[in-house]
């Protein structure tokens, strides 16, 4: 892994078309600026994750009700009587 | 209206229950429409249903049931898009994805759904990085049971 480091307004270049730029730097985090071609997606990693854990979630592997017991909630079955 | 439904076969609805996900879920952009059945009757857990796909349902957990001090904070732009000032004027579910065995569950603190007043809802990525996207649900209740 390569491991630079730039002053704010200072760029850096990948490969011929992608330049990124240190707009500025702060506790907050730091502010990119990204200049590539359209064809290249360009994802924060938090939201590749993001899609993984909802897939996860959009799959249960066993019944949801079983949650309600560690939740300490009460069954819907008073009403169903 | 009428739908059908992952846990609960075919149910009646009416246009007021629905919840609308302008840009869906991160994943599901084209879902922008779902359902929240609920699993109990103290409103802890639901099925989020999707209206579009009846396969469809993530199961959403009310956060402070499971973590009583969690704070979900969204960013000024989504505040915005939301049409609230302040991250207390929202409702917060976060998604559990449920295991086998139930208690190798996990739920996505740093995901949740944030809902405002009109049922316009919207999936965020906090900045908070306390939170994460796979919580195991025994350990949050395990902490909540220690005394402070």
């Amino acid at each position: 892994m390569l491991i630079l480091r730039r002053k704010v307004g200072e760029s850096l270049l990948i490969g011929e078309n992608i330049k990124v730029t240190l707009l500025d730097a702060g506790d907050g985090g730091a502010r990119l600026a990204i200049d590539a071609p359209k064809s290249i997606p360009i994802l924060r990693s938090e939201l590749v994750h993001a899609v993984d854990a909802n897939r996860d979630a959009a799959n249960e592997q066993s019944q949801p009700q079983d949650l309600l017991q560690m939740l300490g909630a009460r069954e819907e079955r008073e009403k169903e009587e | 209206m009428k739908t059908n439904t992952k846990y609960f076969g075919e149910i009646e609805y009416g246009e007021e229950d629905v919840y609308t996900f302008p840009k869906g879920l991160f994943g599901f952009e084209d879902e922008n429409a779902f359902l929240m059945l609920p699993f109990s009757a103290d409103g802890t857990l639901f099925s989020l249903q999707s209206l579009k796909t009846a396969g469809l349902s993530f199961v959403a957990v009310d956060p402070f049931t499971v973590k009583p001090d969690y704070a979900p904070e969204l960013q000024p732009d989504e505040l915005k898009e939301m049409g609230v000032s302040d991250s207390h004027e929202l409702f917060f579910y976060a998604l559990c994805a449920v295991k086998d065995p139930a208690a190798n569950s996990t739920l996505n603190l740093r995901c949740p759904i944030a809902i405002n007043d009109s049922r316009v809802a919207m999936q965020v990525i906090l900045e908070d990085d306390r939170y994460g996207m796979r919580h195991l649900l025994s350990d949050a209740e395990k902490r909540e049971a220690e005394p402070c």
